[in-house]
């Protein structure tokens, strides 16, 4: 995960950068360090830098490393004949290289020559059956042709190995919301959960998955996981505050003909509804009269 | 992940080790003469205190601290470059995983609602196919399996080649250049049991045990530049001499025995879900939000 200092700092170099101040190499190095996803940016700035045949030699071997950044910058850009450049010049540089012939596999897989992408990749497999990265890489060739059933199956097999990959799971996860499988949805999350207790997002998802399987102990357990979400982010997250209020209307609506055996959990729908109107008042004073009719509703039915 | 490489780390190793046969030359050299003052002062001073001439601190203990720092660095460079690419055991990868995730699972059991903690637990540690479960007649077989793979027998004794081959070089420079005079005062007093290790060089019966020769110098260096090393090299290197020596001991990564004792941890586990709590400290933190 970013944290919130070297996204500020990401986005300072990126004004930096973008005013034509200096800096383009750090901001790369940066972007490949936090592996976030600027495409546009990267494949500027990164031409830039591997045109200018001075700045290049400044480099030293970091070229290569840069030549690679900007191939796969260009493909996301959907430049095609950018990324075969530079592919190429990293093929004459290394010969014998997989970190290439991954390279040479997403580009086919860009130009949407899927036969031989699934062919070289299988081929790299079976040199090394432990390449993560190819695996994942079959997996998007997979989802991107549409075959879902297959990425599934794919990504199931690379967990059956791989279990500890955290990010495989969250892909697991959103696939399956996409597919409407919430209950192994909910696995994943908790999956998720498991390996990175203290990670707000994950609360959030998994409640919102409960949410929407619905029933009266999902419905509990969601408003429960909605509060510690509340709790990591220091009541700051507004869609945590939202599910809180939705929970508990809901909870109430199904409970309706039993004993109400809820504990205090008026007050903390209350202190939700509270927390939103003064968030809204703050930045949003327009929206404000639909977010009071909005939860007046909800509060008539609970 | 293959690394690019190029010519130049191989002109660099060999610089190093150009580096090395120098200072060989030019210390050994001035080994000798070191070795001749102090013999006449020691005969002058049999008292208490010994004064030992400073050409023993510039040619003897600065030398020798700089050339074992240049063989940890240049051993770290050919075992880099003398690393064979390892294939990873399926199994292997496999149980590491595994015991990753069954500790994620007992560090983290509470976040987790109880009936999906109770399911997991039961697919890790079911009798007949949970992930965790070892029968018991599988448990010797790494042993047995370190001596016969050719593979990861040949990778352990390059392991220990690159280790044992320079300390016994060294050491036998050591001693051959540097024996039969005093090196270095140890401040504090020893025993005299000491005596045999410390001063072997050294002749005299009558001299403090404090008066060490050069080889406590070169043990000294052994242990104590790790710290160094990982400062320089980074924290993976193949100077960890004695971190090596224990993992050999304990053979290694043993797999079945930690998934048993992941087993055991799992058993242990009292489910116990915070999450009402955290309700209760949501409520808190919205109070104070919202005053």
């Amino acid at each position: 995960m970013v944290t919130k200092s070297e996204e500020d700092q990401l986005n300072r170099l990126e004004a930096q950068v973008d005013n034509a101040g200096g800096g383009a190499w750090e901001y790369l190095c940066l972007v490949r360090k936090l592996k976030v996803r600027r495409p546009d940016k990267v494949l500027k700035h990164g031409l830039a830098i591997l045109n200018d045949s001075k700045k290049r030699s400044a480099l030293g071997t970091e070229e290569w490393t840069l030549c690679e950044q900007v191939a796969v910058a260009a493909m996301d850009c959907q430049s095609l004949d950018v990324a075969k450049d530079c592919i190429k010049v990293l093929r004459k540089r290394f010969p014998d290289s997989k970190r290439v012939g991954r390279l040479e596999g997403m580009l086919l897989e860009a130009k949407g020559l899927w036969a031989e992408a699934e062919k070289a990749y299988s081929s790299f497999l079976e040199d090394n059956p432990f390449d993560q990265v190819i695996h994942k890489r079959r997996v998007a060739l997979a989802k991107a042709q549409g075959n879902i059933t297959t990425a599934i199956e794919c990504l199931n097999k690379y967990l059956d190995t791989f279990m500890a990959d955290h990010d495989a799971w969250r892909e697991l996860a959103e696939i399956y919301i996409s597919l409407q499988m919430y209950k192994q949805a909910a696995f994943c999350y908790e999956e998720l959960i498991l390996s990175q207790p203290t990670n707000p997002l994950h609360h959030l998802a998994y409640a919102d998955v409960l949410y929407t399987i619905g029933g009266l102990e999902n419905l509990q357990a969601a408003k429960k996981y909605y509060a510690s979400t509340i709790n990591l982010t220091g009541g700051k997250n507004r869609r945590a505050l939202f599910g809180v209020c939705l929970c508990t209307s809901a909870i109430g609506q199904l409970s309706k003909g039993r004993n109400k055996e809820d504990k205090d959990s008026p007050e903390l729908q209350l202190l939700a509804v509270a927390a939103l109107e003064k968030d809204y008042k703050q930045r949003a004073p327009g929206k404000l009269p639909l977010l009071t009719s909005a939860l007046k509703s909800l509060r008539v039915s609970s | 992940m293959d690394k690019f490489r190029d010519c130049g780390d191989i002109k660099k190793d060999l610089r190093y080790l150009y580096t090395v046969q120098f200072w060989v030359f030019l210390v050994s050299r001035n080994a000798n003469r070191g070795e001749r003052k102090s013999r006449e002062r020691e005969r002058g001073a049999m008292a208490e205190d010994l004064v030992l001439d400073t050409a023993i601190r510039d040619w003897v203990l600065i030398p020798l601290s700089v050339v074992m720092v240049l063989i940890g660095v240049l051993r770290y460079f050919v075992s880099k470059l003398m690393r064979s690419a390892q294939i990873p055991d399926a199994k292997l990868v496999k149980e590491g995983q595994v015991i990753v995730r069954a500790r994620n699972l007992r560090a983290a059991a509470n976040f987790i609602p109880p009936k999906s903690f109770r399911a997991r637990r039961l697919y890790y540690s079911n009798e007949e196919n949970g992930l965790l479960y070892v029968p018991k007649g599988q448990a010797p077989n790494a042993q047995a399996q370190m001596f016969s793979d050719p593979n990861m027998a040949m990778d352990m004794m390059k392991k220990n080649l690159s280790m044992i081959i320079p300390q016994t070089l060294t050491f036998a420079w050591v001693n051959f250049f540097f024996s039969g005079f005093v090196a270095a005062k140890i401040p504090f007093p020893l025993t005299q049991r000491f005596r045999a290790m410390l001063q072997n060089g050294i002749d005299l019966s009558t001299v403090d045990v404090s008066y060490v020769s050069s080889r406590s110098w070169y043990f000294l260096n052994l242990f104590g530049l790790r710290g160094l090393f990982s400062i320089i090299l980074g924290e993976e290197n193949a100077t960890d001499d004695t971190q090596r020596m224990m993992q050999m001991t304990g053979f290694g990564f043993d797999p079945t025995k930690s998934l048993g004792a992941e087993k055991d941890g799992l058993d242990i586990v009292q489910h116990d879900w915070t999450m009402p709590k955290f309700e209760r400290r949501a409520e808190a933190v919205l109070r104070k939000l919202v005053r």
